[in-house]
């Protein structure tokens, strides 16, 4: 598969996102290609990132990565994974920091580093557009 | 003196945390600062009595102001500090109107805390009493959709934090988020007209399950509570022979075992959010036992969210008793004995009955700022005054009350 041919589908991906259909997969859960995890269901990625669960159901204690606050990636991450607006994370996490409970992943903004970083844990997970996929990460479905 | 010790972990805390600025996510800091406020006005249609955030400030609502700034505003700052991968300081510290009237800011909760495992923390100081689904966060209206929390139910318990010890268990079991959290300590309270409360072998243990985008939670609390003005009139009552001395018994406030049963529940898949809790408190007292409940929800239409509540606290326990009998007293005895009967019926006639709807708007308008506008129609109980505090002569109870209130709250 080209690269070209990747951003033809991320083009029609994206008008039919404009169009309202938000079937076609733009953002992407990923794991390090070297990662054990193999399938999570859309709501074990959002446990994993909103700090409801800690561990892959393999018992390994997860590393999830976020892209920096204000992206668009981040943003369609969260409506798809856990329908939440920015403005909803960031209550979420407000119940949660001004509680002392946790504190929200870290985040990276820029994608090259982020993905350099969940191919070289196997005990993280990020998520990326779907035209920035390479080798040294999976897409977790 | 409670508040000595959380002052001096601040002082070391902002010291140490004076070289960072508001610190970037891009990394897990060394220490972060984070912070939350409310500035709101509140206008009430009572003017006879104040309409208060708790039955802990002098001030609200209706009688003191029209218009009052005092019910919701607040600042908010918080340090954690990130010491080890396993081991964490968090202070926050809210400036608030407090039981003197005053905005001094003072230690909500300041604790240290050790990650065991990552399903398994201790946390050792002040920590949030978590009676209620969101009592950790009440005081953060950004993270709530409301104005404040429906006072029916979260004045049941009217403290807010525990200083002890606290622990947390997560477990995951397939969808199933578990999370099982157990404190145990004690609080002190100080009523505006300078009563002290204290409770003892305080302790709580709640259990809250959320499966996706549910949340179910039920918390059980104890606590041994003294107020120290109420044991004073007690112990009049017990100079008043057999009579006086069962009323002292029954009525009395000293290290009294307290119980506490809360469930609440919440679902929220994005679009639309429902929630709902219903609480029973027994002080085993002259304060009574009572039980409330709510239900609301909300529908997000971008960035607007218009919601409804409904809400009601009724009393369980008698909120009269005809007291010693005065027949038969000597006149230099029956005065006082008259005047320690109004006084326990005055106590008993304050226990809340009321329901009220509260209807509203958030706008999330800009980044970590919202926007609230609510309106609260309460319908106070035959013979009560509700929630409402600093009643004043010639205040008609059981009446209907309208509240208006506009807020803005932000976190950073």
């Amino acid at each position: 598969m080209s690269f070209r041919h990747w951003v033809g589908i991320g083009v029609v991906g994206l008008s039919l996102g404009l169009m309202g259909n938000s079937a076609m997969a733009e953002v992407v859960a990923v794991v390090s290609s070297r990662s054990t995890v193999m399938t999570l269901s859309r709501s074990q990625v959002a446990d994993l990132f909103l700090g409801r669960a800690r561990r892959f159901p393999d018992g390994i204690v997860a590393l999830p990565i976020d892209q920096g606050e204000g992206s668009a990636a981040r943003d369609e991450f969260y409506l798809r994974f856990a329908a939440k607006s920015p403005a909803q994370l960031k209550a979420h996490w407000s119940k949660i920091i001004f509680t002392g409970r946790g504190q929200p992943p870290l985040a990276i903004s820029n994608t090259v580093e982020l993905k350099r970083r969940i191919a070289a844990n196997p005990a993280a997970i990020g998520y990326l557009d779907r035209t920035q996929l390479d080798a040294s990460v999976r897409e977790i479905r | 003196m409670r508040d000595r010790r959380p002052a001096i972990m601040i002082a070391v805390l902002w010291v140490l945390a004076a070289p960072c600025s508001s610190a970037g996510e891009q990394a897990a800091p060394m220490f972060s600062l984070s912070g939350f406020g409310t500035l709101g006005v509140v206008h009430s249609s009572e003017q006879r009595a104040d309409f208060g955030s708790s039955i802990f400030v002098p001030k609200g609502a209706g009688h003191t102001r029209q218009w009052s700034p005092e019910v919701d505003s607040r600042l908010g700052a918080q340090v954690i500090g990130n010491f080890t991968s396993r081991f964490s300081a968090t202070v926050q510290v809210i400036a608030e109107q407090r039981h003197d009237g005053k905005y001094l800011p003072h230690a909500e909760w300041a604790n240290i805390k050790y990650q065991v495992t990552p399903e398994f923390s201790v946390r050792f100081g002040r920590t949030a009493l978590a009676s209620f689904l969101v009592s950790d966060f009440r005081k953060v209206a950004y993270a709530n959709p409301w104005v404040r929390p429906p006072g029916e139910v979260y004045r049941l318990v009217p403290v807010f934090s525990s200083d002890g010890l606290d622990a947390n268990y997560k477990s995951q079991l397939g969808d199933f988020a578990h999370t099982l959290q157990g404190s145990y300590g004690q609080t002190d309270a100080t009523y505006p007209n300078g009563a002290r409360a204290k409770g003892r072998n305080q302790w709580v243990i709640s259990d809250t399950v959320e499966y996706g985008p549910g949340t179910l939670r039920v918390a059980y609390q104890e606590a041994h509570v003294s107020i120290d003005t109420l044991h004073a009139l007690f112990n009049t009552f017990r100079q008043f022979g057999v009579q006086g001395i069962a009323l002292a018994d029954r009525y009395d406030t000293n290290d009294k075992k307290v119980t506490f049963i809360g469930v609440g529940g919440m679902y929220d898949p994005g679009d639309w959010f429902v929630m709902a809790e219903w609480g029973n408190v027994n002080f085993r007292s002259v304060i009574g036992e009572r039980t409330a409940w709510y239900v609301g929800g909300g529908y997000r239409i971008r960035t607007l969210t218009p919601y409804l509540t409904y809400a009601r606290t009724k009393a369980d326990s008698n909120t009269s008793d005809p007291g010693l009998t005065l027949v038969g007293l000597p006149p230099q005895l029956a005065g006082p004995a008259a005047g320690l009967n109004a006084a326990l019926n005055g106590i008993l006639g304050a226990l809340p009955v009321q329901q009220a709807i509260a209807t509203g708007g958030r706008w999330d308008f800009m980044k970590n700022v919202a926007l609230k506008l609510q309106y609260d129609r309460i319908d106070l109980g035959a013979g009560s005054a509700g929630v409402l505090g600093n009643v004043q002569p010639g205040f008609q109870p059981g009446g209907t009350v309208h509240l208006l209130s506009a807020t803005i709250d932000f976190v950073w």
